[in-house]
């Protein structure tokens, strides 16, 4: 799943802007393994399921609203290289005011198609390209779920540094990822036609849709790359399995931008991802960048399972053509 | 997340734990152990995976600080083990190769290093 927005509003608040949807993805190329990362989704290609990502922070709105989500993505690949997710979101909304009522419902789903474009084991590269459909109307409004579908087309890209030097080989388990990715809304504006209380006369509000820019990265120590590629340095299993990281997951918006203005909003997450066999569990820390952005440093975490690990002749290999590369089994990229 | 709902889990996770399910062959650890200094060259390099291996498809190279091929090329693969003979070699860095095919039909391949001198 791609960045998206949660537009979680109660009625008569605006708008916050906050990440929400969990990555689904993770991949092996050459030495590296890039794990799934919460905020952003990486350029992975695979069959895995996100179940459960839960995440709590407060929003920018005045006054602030504590916002909850518990979300799940399952991600199946047609062949090797292409991959279609599917995800869904059900938020839970509490004012801090005692006053006003609170809202919970599902946020719209969402659809992504991925394609894994150049895979390059040497270099531990890797690059993906994707689209995601947010889909109108299958939401509840009273969470800010949009009625009309939102497109994204998304880069995605993977970088590992172990082809360093052997001068940098503490550098070598460092990883970038990143994703940029352009939300067009289905609809450019919406009016709302209403009576002034005070005047008795009618008024009409537009809210213009802005299409934003969705871009993120991550840094990443990966332990299990140093055990097993740099130094092993006897640490502990439990230790030597851990993958600190930094994700960045911002969105700006660029057109459309008459009632949204062009502030960029996002979230700063440093947290751990713990690598299984067949699993991973992450945590992160929701530092927001601005005011707009948050009122408090939130939380998420997330169970994450590797289906082609779990059950790889079933429904962990792709739909058409095998996991395995049976014909040249040690031919190099 | 209620209390009764992460009790609920904990059977799940058990049952994904790391242990004999069908995964990625991971390099776990070596001997020589990865970067790190032995004080004579090795008579042999063997390696642990996280995973059973198919000994038709695993294979692992060893070349000395020359980057001459130092292995027999007889690799034998036993369960989770790899490991191949060496011919004798001087001091300095040694480069290990490795491919391997788990037995659920992922292949991994991956390299590190290890030195050889007082």
């Amino acid at each position: 799943m791609s960045i998206r927005h949660a537009r979680a509003g109660l009625s008569g608040l605006a708008i916050a802007l906050v990440p929400l949807s969990p990555g689904v993805a993770h991949e092996i190329v050459g030495n590296r393994f890039f794990p799934a990362t919460l905020g952003i989704d990486d350029p992975g290609v695979n069959d895995e399921l996100a179940l459960p990502t839960v995440d709590s922070f407060k929003t920018g709105d005045v006054p602030p609203v504590r916002q909850r989500d518990i979300s799940g993505e399952f991600s199946k690949r047609i062949t090797e290289d292409f991959a279609v997710s599917f995800g869904s979101t059900y938020t839970f909304l509490g004012p801090t005011d005692p006053t006003a009522a609170g809202a919970n419902g599902f946020q719209n789903l969402d659809t992504t198609f991925k394609y894994r474009v150049y895979k390059n084991a040497e270099h531990e590269f890797v690059m993906s390209v994707g689209l995601s459909v947010d889909w109108g109307g299958t939401g509840a409004k009273s969470v800010g779920a949009d009625p009309f579908n939102t497109y994204t087309p998304n880069f995605y890209f993977g970088k590992g540094l172990g082809d360093l030097p052997d001068t940098l080989s503490w550098v070598r388990p460092v990883a970038i990822t990143g994703q940029v990715g352009y939300a067009i809304p289905g609809s450019n504006s919406t009016t709302t036609f209403g009576i002034d209380p005070g005047s008795g006369l009618a008024t009409v509000d537009t809210e213009f849709h802005p299409r934003v820019l969705n871009w993120g990265a991550t840094i990443q120590y990966s332990m299990p790359y140093l055990k097993t590629a740099v130094v092993d340095l006897g640490l502990p299993d439990f230790v030597n399995r851990m993958i600190p990281l930094v994700e960045a997951n911002l969105q700006t918006p660029v057109a459309n931008t008459l009632t949204s203005g062009t502030m960029t909003t996002g979230t700063i997450n440093p947290g751990v991802i713990w690598v299984g066999n067949t699993f991973q569990v992450g945590i992160e820390a929701l530092i927001p960048i601005n005011r707009q952005s948050g009122t408090n440093v939130g939380v998420i975490a997330q169970l994450h399972l590797f289906l082609d690990d779990i059950d790889p002749h079933g429904i962990g290999k792709p739909i058409f053509g095998n996991a395995v590369q049976p014909a040249s089994p040690f031919a190099r990229n | 997340m209620r209390r009764s709902n992460v009790f609920g889990m904990i059977p799940l996770l058990l049952l994904l734990a790391p242990g004999e399910a069908s995964a990625h062959a991971m390099l776990d650890h070596a001997e020589p152990r990865v970067g790190n200094k032995v004080a004579a060259p090795p008579h042999e390099v063997t390696l642990w995976f996280t995973q059973k291996l198919e000994p038709a498809f695993s294979t692992v190279t060893v070349t000395d600080p020359a980057g001459k091929q130092v292995d027999t090329g007889k690799v034998r693969v036993s369960g989770n083990q790899m490991s191949v003979s060496l011919r004798p070699g001087g001091s300095g860095t040694y480069h290990v190769t490795w491919r391997v095919l788990s037995v659920d039909s992922h292949t991994t391949d991956g390299n590190f290093t290890f030195q050889v001198g007082q």
